[in-house]
This record gives structure tokens, C-alpha cells and sequence, in this order.
């Protein structure tokens, strides 16, 4: 049995493994590599810099802008997300009083709340530009439609509306997939804690604080971080929405947009490959983070 | 991630409320109502953009852009005729549907055994390899593009339905992992011991009896990998030079030119409308699947 | 499922087994061959650049706007010369993605067409050395009239624009002429003239407000577009001096008064509300497709205007493009002066097999007879002298060719956006943030020059004159 299980353990592991070396992480040691040299990208040479364009990201206004909206990011997206995306999946539920009867056409709203998912985000981008025209677009149309013309907005182009405009496109597109996460985690939750919980007198609120929450937790966090990932990134929002891109005048300029335009556009693939380096390690320093966070707070209420 | 996999059943019994000294409350089918609201009105916020993308693709480019919001005046079926032939939309379709598919079946299978040997064996270095794929979800792809040009040159597989398999397959690899091996690591161990204990192989025990048990997971996991490579637009772009091998995402890219130039609107929705149909189809025919799947292993 | 699944694992293996050879990275650095040897045949009068006739020819071209049937023309042409000829020709969108591992890997295409949003940037290309000198090109006869030398038959500005350090690297095959539009039915009919000061415009742009129509619009998504009349209003202030001071980043080159004044005149159409409300927010076809039914009077644009819009221009609109108006009454260019420039660059990489082929079929590409027969399908002034004669010209773009005779010698470009990318990003920021009122000129100025002052500065980046 012993030898099966090592050979069994190899078969598995090493095609897996040798894809995994050749095709991803080759590269990216490559671009680990270039993140210390001035490679232009477009030719077989390269000068060995040091750290200088880890120095340079420190002085270049347009990355530390990127930073902060990132940051920002971070902290808006995944919250507005996760609560949207718990109170529609509880909502699906509870809808039906007793616990976790469900509304009559939950089905029917979870296919919906999923569309936007199906799609990339190109084109979700493309979309939501048509619907920010601050003339012949959707939301001001409504606005003014409903008689709340005086909250119609040059959306994309006013440097304290362009970002959050940026931030409800990002929700808006993954609202969809964490009611469905969130809503199956919450059929599994055991009939009877919801009934306890009527017998008890509680209300919806109530019922969802003490017996929904706490159950769906794991969920949750898990969410934080596939959230906090896509946050870090929003990219191809950025670049096919806002105006610039990236504008006005740095206001939604995201550390992807720079890297892409440093890279491909400016041809400083070195300086830009130092960007990719440092996001990696936030990214990567936030997953820790978020999942050992977690891990201690499960042991606590243990 | 956490292990610790608490059985619902063994949690703390929720706090108990004073009970009694609430006001009676309004009968049920009024006190719905605000729910159902505030249920349809995200609802029609994310279904009204997409049925407009599908209204638009019947439209002549002179309404897409001066009247955005009205109906087509006359519907213009020659959008989706010129976006599927003179676009070339169904040659790429083709083209998407071979190495998605062959990509997807790689990833799955390769994935799935790699979960498995990490979530249920335990043997030095298990971590680290675990980690080696985790951390390569993190890590910002267009980074990679141009070494990883090198690469697939050097193996001789640019351009090459093979090639863009394999770069699909192992950059959809480390997702699948990470959300199988929650799933493996939650399976019940008493059927593989059972199994074993009957005389099969490991090799066996995997794809006979925890294969099947993880069923709903590799539904979910499948349709999650099957959105992201239907999608994938940067890998293709650079490792596949050929516009007879053009996959859809390019080929709808040359629907929508840049900057400065005259842009085919109608056909550009009509191309959308055709690519996003068959992921729209594939998710309603699978959705219970994926449901069923997120609950059983609800990501931990 | 066992077969398949070892198979797979052999190919994994496979590839497994190749990845010693991966040592050659991408910056391993070129070999010391000699990619062209063997490609090359002898020169003669009828084939003055030494072309090899059965040598095959790779030719990549955007296809955009202009599709690329005027390029597989031109192939035609070279098929029919050089028969033996294998021609692959290939219609790209993102050109610089698909062809950046190609450079890096020195195993370019032999003629490229480096143009669209996603191009390749020329001036790091140049720096590199990835781009062959076409000095020779630019001396062989041209392909339709062997009495004259290519560069003669080009029109003016065409080879500087495309010349780095002395050197010419590019040849532009379109020429693009910056200036105001308007709709001369609409002018007809409200009796409005076409203004040719600054003082006449604010006037006019008054009257057209009091109309109920916005006076100006403008592509806000990607504010280049309004840079466009603003550097032209600066140079004719400042005159020649003052676009050489800019591209040289010379110090104080942004402070200069043409250049101040130009900034002020733009903040004062933006705070006497003369641009459409919401422009700033639209995409360039938003923008021209509002203006294109009649919701505002100009529209800054590049000569491609008319030909954009086809689509979208209602009949009898007659698009037609004006000057920038004068600043002051001492401007030192008059003000039929433009800005024009060549565009839609054609190069031949220093790697590619068959340069000798990739020149020569630049030289068929650049007759009069394949220029002309673009000029005919795109609707665009080809960079080659004379290509519309005899043409029946539609309305903007006789307009175009009007103010070309108009302007004479003097037309004028600014070169900055080629050679310092991230320049002119900072331009289009500080120029968005002024026609919005968030900035003054004086901000603008100040801004501008600090960040030429740090190109200026930053020894990484290389430096052009002119």
C-alpha cells in the first residue's frame, strides 16, 4: 500500500506541478527578475538597475494616487458587496417568515442577480459608460424622469463622483455570484435554529444577527478575500470607463492602469514589472492576513 | 482557511430574546411586501442594462448613439448576419468552443487530483506546494505576457490549439485547487477507508468513490473556470497570433476598433449577444448544480 | 479516463523535459546572425533596392477605419513584380501586444504598420535600435515616376515626422490636418461666419448661446482632443520658436506668454459656459454624434472627422473644417496656419528577414497610384503630393485640402507626443482639469513644466532635438 500511495501521490501531483512551473511561475520569476532592470520590453536588452525602480514608485505622483484608490477600494467594495449580497440572500429566506421558507420566485432571482457575472468586465464597462452619460445616459435619465434632476451628475468626470461611480460598477458586476454563495450557504443551515428562533420570539433582524450570521461566517471571509482580490485589480473597469483613463486627473487611476501604461505605452516594462512585484505582495500579504484573522476568530468562539 | 469545519448542529444555540413585548405584527402577506421590493429593484438593476446590450445589438448604430434608450424603429437582423460572418464571430466560436473545452477538462482533472493528494494526504512539503498554487491567483497576468511568449515559443506551441490549452489549463489550475480543497478535505473519511479496506488503489479510491462524492463541487468549480476562460482575453491575445485560430474575445475586439476610427456598434452588441448566449445557456441549465454545489462546500 | 488521462501526463512530461532549454530568457540577448543574409538580390534600376525575388514578405497592418484592402492592394502590386514572392499578411487591432514578443525575440515581420490605440511606442522602439533606417528607401526612384526620388514625392512635414535623431525611421502614409469643425448649413442658415480672432469667436460663441445651441462640444473622455486647438492657438502666438522651445524641453518652455495665453483663452470659453454641459464626460463618437445633430456649433477634431462620422452625419450637414482662430493681432504665424502631421506609421523592423522587401513594398504602398486609390475608399488625405487630384472630394475633406494650400509653409507640429509618451499625459490632465475650471492657466503652465522638467531631468529616458 505504502509504494501505491507514493506513486499515486506522483501521478498527481507532477503533471500538475510541470504545467504550474512552465507556464506560470517561469514567467513570473522572469518578471521578478526584470522588475530590477530597465528592460524596455521590446528589445533583447536589458541593464541591471538594483532597486532604483522600487525607489522610483515612491516619487511617481500618478502610483501613489493609484495606491490610495486602490486602497480605497479595498476597504468600500468588499463591505458594500457583502452586505448587499447577505441582506438579498436573507432576504430570499426569510422572505417567507418561519426561517428559511423561500420567497416565491427566489429562483427566478437568483438566475437574474447572476447575469452580470456571465459577462467580462470589458463589457460590463462598456455598458455602464452608456449608462454614466451624464446627456443620454440611463441614471440621469431616471433621475430626471422621477423629478430628481437636480441629482443628475457629470458621473465619470467629477473627481469626487468618477471613483464611487467606478466602485457601484464593481459591485454592481459581483453582487450576483455572493447572493448565490451566500444564499447556499445559508440553506445549510439547520431547520430548526431558525425555528428555535421564531419560538423565541425573535424578529428578522434579530434572527439574522444570532442564527444567520454566525453560521455563514466562513463564507463570509472567504468573500472578503476573492473581494479584496478583485478590488486590488479593477483594471479593465478603469480603463474602458473613466475618462483618461484613469481621470479626471488621477482620480480613479488604479495601480493595474499604470502598470499596463508604463509597460505598453511608455515601454518601461523594468519600472513597470517593480509594480507588479509590489502589488503581488499586497495581495498576497492581505490573503494572509484576512484568512489568519479569520482562523483565530473561529478558535475564539469555539 | 479555516478547517474547522463545525457541524451546524454543534454551534452555539443562538441568544435567546426577551421573549414576549413585541407589538403584534401587520398580517404576512403585507409585511413581504417591502422584501419583494427591495428584491425586484435589484432586479431590474441588473437585468436592464444586459436586456438593453440585446436590444441595441437590433438597432442601427445611428440610434445606439443618439437615441440609446428607444427600441429599434425597425430590428436589423443584419447586426448578428455581419457580426457572425463578415466578423468571422463563427469561426471564432469554434475555435473558443475547442480550447475552452479542451482547457476545461485539463484543468478539472489536474486540479481536482492535485486537491485531493494536498486536502487528504499528508506528506512533507505539502504545504509549500499548496502555497506555490495559491499564490499564483494573486499575481497581476499581463506581468507574465511576454516571458511567457518565450516559453510557449520555445515548446513550439504558439499559436497551436495545444498550446493555448495547456496556458489555459494552468492558469485555471491554482483557482481550482484552492476551492477544492476545502471541499476534499471535508469529505467523509469513513467511505475512502472503507474502499481501501476493500482492496482498491489509491488511484481508484479517487476517482471511484471521492470523485463522484465531490460531484457538486466540480459542477461549481466548472462553471466558475468555464466563465473565466470563455472570457480570457489577454493570454489569447499574445499566444495566438493566427486569425484563423482567433478565439471569440479577439475576435469581438475587432468588432469595436480603437480610438479614432468609425466603430461597428450594432455589430459589436450582436457579437456580445452571441458570445455571452451559450455562457447564459450553460448557467440557467446548471445553476441548481452550481447552488448545490457552493452549499455543499460552501468555499470554506 | 486512464489513456487520456496518461497522455496528458506524457505531454506534461514532455514539456517538463524542455524546460532546461528555457534558459534562454528574454533578455538572453540576441544572436550575432545576420536575419536578413541571403535575403537580399541585386540592385538594378528596376529594382533599386537590391529585392530578392522569391524571398517571402510578412507584412502586418492595422486594420481599423481604413480596413486594410488598401494594403492587400498594394501586395498585389508586389506579387505581380516578384512573383516567386510568398506575401503573409496579416489584419491586426492590438499591434503592439501581438508583436512585442516578436521584437523582443528578433523575429519581427518585415513591414509593420504601427498605428490604433494599442501600438507599439516608436520612440522606445527607436531607443531600442528595433527599426531599420529608410534613408534608402527615401533616395530610390519612386515606384510610379522614376524621375523623382521617393522623398519628393511626399508631402511636406512627412519625412520629418518620422525622422528620430537625423535618421528617418517612419514613413507616415496619411496626413492629418487639426482644426475647428462646424456644419456649414447650419452657419448658412443662422448667418454666423466661420470667426479668424479669438475676439470674433467669444463674440460668435455668444450669439450661437443666445440660439439655444452650445457653442462648443468636445471629446471630454480623452482631453487631447481640446489640446489640439489650444497648442495651435500658443504656436501661432509664439511662432515656430515656441513649439521648438516645447519639444526640446527647454526651461520655462511651458511659461512661455503664447502658451499662457492660449491656457487663459480656453478657461474663459469654459467659465462663460460656452462648452456643452457634459462634454468633459464623453467618449469621442458621444461627442461627435452630438455635435453631429446640431446640439453644439464646433467640434475640435483631426481631419479623419468626416469619415468617422459617415455613419452618423445627417444629410446635407456639410461638415467642413476651419483654422484655430487668432489670438492676438501680433501672432507671428497668420492664421490660415495648421497643424498637420503624417500618421498611420509604416516601418521596417532592423530584425526582419527581408528589409529589402519590407522597403520595397513601402515604396509600391507610397505611389501615386495606390495612394490615390486609398484617398478614394478612406475618405483621407494620403501623405503623398497630389493623390487627389482629379478626385471628386467630398466636403470636409476639400475643406482639408483648402486649408493645406491656405496655410502654404506654414503648417507646424509638436512633436513631444512621440517622443515623451508620459508628457503628454501630463498635458491632457492639466488641460482637462483647466477646461473644467478646477485649474488656472497660470496652474497649468506651472504644472506642465514640472513635469517636463522631470523628463528633462530623468537620465533613463532617451532625448530628441529638433
Amino acid at each position: 500500500m505504502r509504494h501505491g500511495r507514493w506513486r499515486f501521490l506522483a501521478g498527481a501531483l507532477i503533471p500538475a506541478l510541470v504545467l504550474h512551473v512552465v507556464f506560470v511561475l517561469s514567467p513570473y520569476a522572469q518578471a521578478f527578475y526584470l522588475s530590477l532592470t530597465d528592460w524596455t520590453g521590446v528589445a533583447g536588452e536589458a541593464r541591471f538597475v538594483g532597486a532604483d525602480n522600487y525607489r522610483r514608485l515612491t516619487e511617481d505622483s500618478l502610483f501613489v494616487d493609484a495606491v490610495r484608490n486602490n486602497a480605497l477600494l479595498l476597504v468600500v467594495v468588499p463591505l458594500v458587496t457583502v452586505a448587499i449580497g447577505l441582506f438579498l440572500a436573507s432576504m430570499l429566506h426569510l422572505g417567507g417568515r418561519g426561517g428559511r421558507r423561500s420567497v416565491p420566485g427566489a429562483g427566478a432571482y437568483q438566475i437574474i442577480y447572476f447575469f452580470p457575472q456571465l459577462l467580462s468586465l470589458v463589457v460590463v464597462a462598456v455598458l455602464w459608460s452608456f449608462v454614466y452619460n451624464p446627456n443620454t445616459g440611463l441614471l440621469n435619465g431616471a433621475l430626471r424622469a422621477v423629478g430628481l434632476g437636480g441629482l443628475a451628475a457629470s458621473w465619470l468626470a467629477s473627481p469626487s463622483l468618477a471613483l464611487p461611480a467606478v466602485m457601484a460598477v464593481l459591485i454592481w458586476s459581483s453582487v450576483g455570484f455572493y447572493v448565490v454563495l451566500f444564499s447556499a450557504a445559508i440553506d445549510g443551515i439547520p431547520h430548526e435554529l431558525f425555528e428555535a428562533a421564531v419560538l423565541d420570539g425573535a424578529g428578522g433582524w434579530a434572527t439574522f444577527r444570532n442564527v444567520t450570521l454566525p453560521l455563514v461566517r466562513d463564507t463570509v471571509q472567504v468573500a472578503f478575500v476573492y473581494l479584496g482580490i478583485a478590488a486590488l485589480d479593477a483594471f479593465a473597469v478603469v480603463q474602458v470607463m473613466t475618462v483618461g483613463p484613469g481621470g479626471p486627473d488621477g482620480a480613479t487611476e488604479v495601480i493595474g492602469l499604470s502598470l499596463y501604461r508604463n509597460a505598453f505605452q511608455y515601454g518601461k516594462f523594468g519600472y513597470a514589472s517593480a509594480m507588479g512585484v509590489t502589488l503581488f505582495f499586497a495581495t498576497l500579504t492581505l490573503a494572509v492576513l484576512a484568512l489568519r484573522g479569520g482562523r483565530r476568530s473561529t478558535v475564539e468562539a469555539t | 482557511m479555516t478547517l474547522s469545519v463545525s457541524p451546524p448542529r454543534s454551534s452555539p444555540s443562538p441568544p435567546v430574546p426577551e421573549p414576549g413585548g413585541r407589538p403584534a405584527r401587520p398580517p404576512r402577506s403585507l409585511r413581504t411586501v417591502p422584501v419583494h421590493l427591495a428584491m425586484l429593484a435589484w432586479a431590474v438593476v441588473t437585468a436592464l442594462p444586459l436586456l438593453w446590450a440585446v436590444v441595441s445589438s437590433f438597432k442601427t448604430d445611428d440610434e445606439i448613439l443618439n437615441d440609446p434608450w428607444s427600441l429599434p424603429s425597425s430590428p436589423q437582423p443584419g447586426n448578428w448576419a455581419r457580426a457572425w460572418t463578415e466578423a468571422s464571430i463563427g469561426r471564432y466560436f469554434f475555435n473558443s468552443l475547442v480550447v475552452v473545452g479542451g482547457a476545461l477538462a485539463l484543468t478539472m482533472l489536474l486540479g481536482s487530483l492535485v486537491a485531493y493528494a494536498l486536502a487528504r494526504y499528508e506528506f512533507r512539503g505539502n504545504r509549500i506546494i499548496y502555497y506555490t498554487f495559491v499564490a499564483a491567483m494573486f499575481f497581476p497576468v499581463f506581468l507574465a505576457l511576454v516571458p511567457l511568449f518565450f516559453v510557449v515559443q520555445q515548446l513550439g506551441l504558439l499559436g497551436t490549439y495545444q498550446g493555448l490549452i495547456l496556458v489555459y489549463a494552468a492558469y485555471a489550475v491554482p483557482f481550482t485547487v484552492f476551492f477544492l480543497h476545502a471541499f476534499f478535505r471535508n469529505l467523509p473519511a469513513e467511505v475512502a477507508e472503507a474502499a481501501f479496506l476493500d482492496g482498491c488503489s489509491h488511484g481508484a479510491v479517487f476517482f471511484r468513490v471521492m470523485l463522484p462524492m465531490a460531484r457538486p463541487g466540480l459542477v461549481a468549480v466548472g462553471i466558475f473556470n468555464f466563465l473565466g476562460l470563455w472570457n480570457q482575453y489577454l493570454l489569447p491575445l499574445v499566444l495566438n497570433p493566427d486569425p484563423d485560430r482567433y478565439v471569440l474575445a479577439q475576435g469581438l475586439a475587432a468588432l469595436s476598433v480603437s480610438q479614432g476610427y468609425r466603430s461597428d456598434w450594432s455589430g459589436l452588441f450582436a457579437g456580445l449577444t452571441i458570445a455571452m448566449l451559450p455562457v447564459l445557456i450553460a448557467y440557467v441549465a446548471f445553476q441548481r448544480h452550481i447552488r448545490a454545489g457552493m452549499t455543499a462546500g460552501a468555499v470554506r | 479516463m486512464s489513456p487520456t488521462r496518461r497522455t496528458l501526463i506524457r505531454t506534461a512530461l514532455t514539456a517538463g523535459a524542455a524546460v532546461p532549454l528555457l534558459s534562454a530568457c528574454v533578455t538572453g540577448g540576441g544572436g550575432g546572425d545576420d536575419p536578413a543574409a541571403g535575403n537580399t538580390g541585386t540592385k538594378s534600376a528596376d529594382n533599386p533596392l537590391g529585392v530578392k525575388a522569391d524571398a517571402p514578405l510578412e507584412v502586418v497592418i492595422f486594420k481599423g477605419g481604413y480596413g486594410d484592402d488598401y494594403a492587400k492592394h498594394a501586395e498585389a502590386l508586389y506579387s505581380q513584380k516578384y512573383a516567386g514572392a510568398k506575401i503573409d499578411h496579416k489584419g491586426l487591432q492590438k499591434v503592439g501586444v501581438a508583436l512585442q514578443p516578436r521584437f523582443v525575440a528578433n523575429t519581427p515581420p518585415d513591414v509593420v504598420d504601427n498605428t490604433g490605440a494599442d501600438r507599439l511606442d516608436i520612440a522606445t522602439l527607436v531607443g531600442a535600435k528595433q527599426v531599420s533606417d529608410l534613408t534608402a528607401l527615401l533616395d530610390a526612384p519612386a515606384f510610379d515616376d522614376p524621375s523623382k526620388k521617393v522623398r519628393d514625392t511626399l508631402l511636406p512635414g512627412v519625412v520629418e515626422d518620422g525622422t528620430f535623431d537625423k535618421v528617418p525611421r517612419t514613413l507616415n502614409f496619411t496626413y492629418t490636418v487639426w482644426g475647428l469643425w462646424y456644419s456649414k448649413k447650419l452657419f448658412a442658415a443662422k448667418g454666423w461666419a466661420y470667426p479668424k480672432t479669438w475676439d470674433d469667436m467669444l463674440a460668435l460663441c455668444a450669439t450661437i448661446k443666445a440660439a439655444g445651441i452650445a457653442p462648443w462640444t468636445y471629446q471630454g473622455k480623452y482631453p487631447e482632443y481640446i489640446n489640439d486647438p489650444l497648442l495651435s492657438m500658443a504656436a501661432k502666438t509664439g511662432g515656430l520658436a515656441l513649439v521648438k522651445a516645447v519639444d526640446n524641453l527647454e526651461p520655462d518652455a511651458w511659461k512661455a506668454p503664447g502658451l499662457v495665453s492660449a491656457a487663459e483663452a480656453f478657461a474663459e470659453l469654459a467659465a462663460k459656459g460656452y462648452i456643452m454641459s457634459g462634454s468633459e464626460a464623453l467618449s469621442h463618437t458621444e461627442a461627435q454624434a452630438a455635435w453631429c445633430q446640431g446640439k453644439a456649433a464646433f467640434i475640435p477634431c483631426g481631419s479623419w472627422l468626416e469619415s468617422e462620422q459617415k455613419g452618423v452625419t445627417p444629410d446635407g450637414f456639410d461638415m467642413v473644417m476651419g483654422a484655430v482662430p487668432s489670438r492676438t493681432t501680433a501672432d507671428q504665424l497668420k492664421q490660415t496656419a495648421v497643424q498637420a502631421a503624417s500618421s498611420e506609421s509604416f516601418l521596417v523592423p532592423a530584425k526582419a528577414k527581408n528589409p529589402a522587401g519590407g522597403m520595397e513594398y513601402l515604396r509600391i504602398l507610397f505611389s501615386k497610384q495606390s495612394a490615390k486609390a486609398f484617398a478614394q475608399s478612406a475618405g483621407t488625405l494620403p501623405a503623398v503630393a497630389g493623390a487627389t487630384d482629379g478626385l471628386t472630394l467630398s466636403s470636409g475633406l476639400s475643406s482639408v485640402r483648402d486649408a493645406v494650400t491656405a496655410a502654404g509653409p506654414e503648417t507646424f507640429t509638436y512633436r513631444f507626443r512621440t517622443w515623451y509618451a508620459p508628457l503628454a499625459k501630463a498635458v491632457d490632465d492639466a488641460t482637462g482639469e483647466l477646461v473644467n475650471k478646477r485649474i488656472t492657466a497660470a496652474q497649468w503652465s506651472d504644472r506642465i513644466q514640472k513635469a517636463a522638467d522631470g523628463i528633462a531631468k530623468d537620465s533613463s529616458v532617451q532625448k530628441y532635438t529638433r
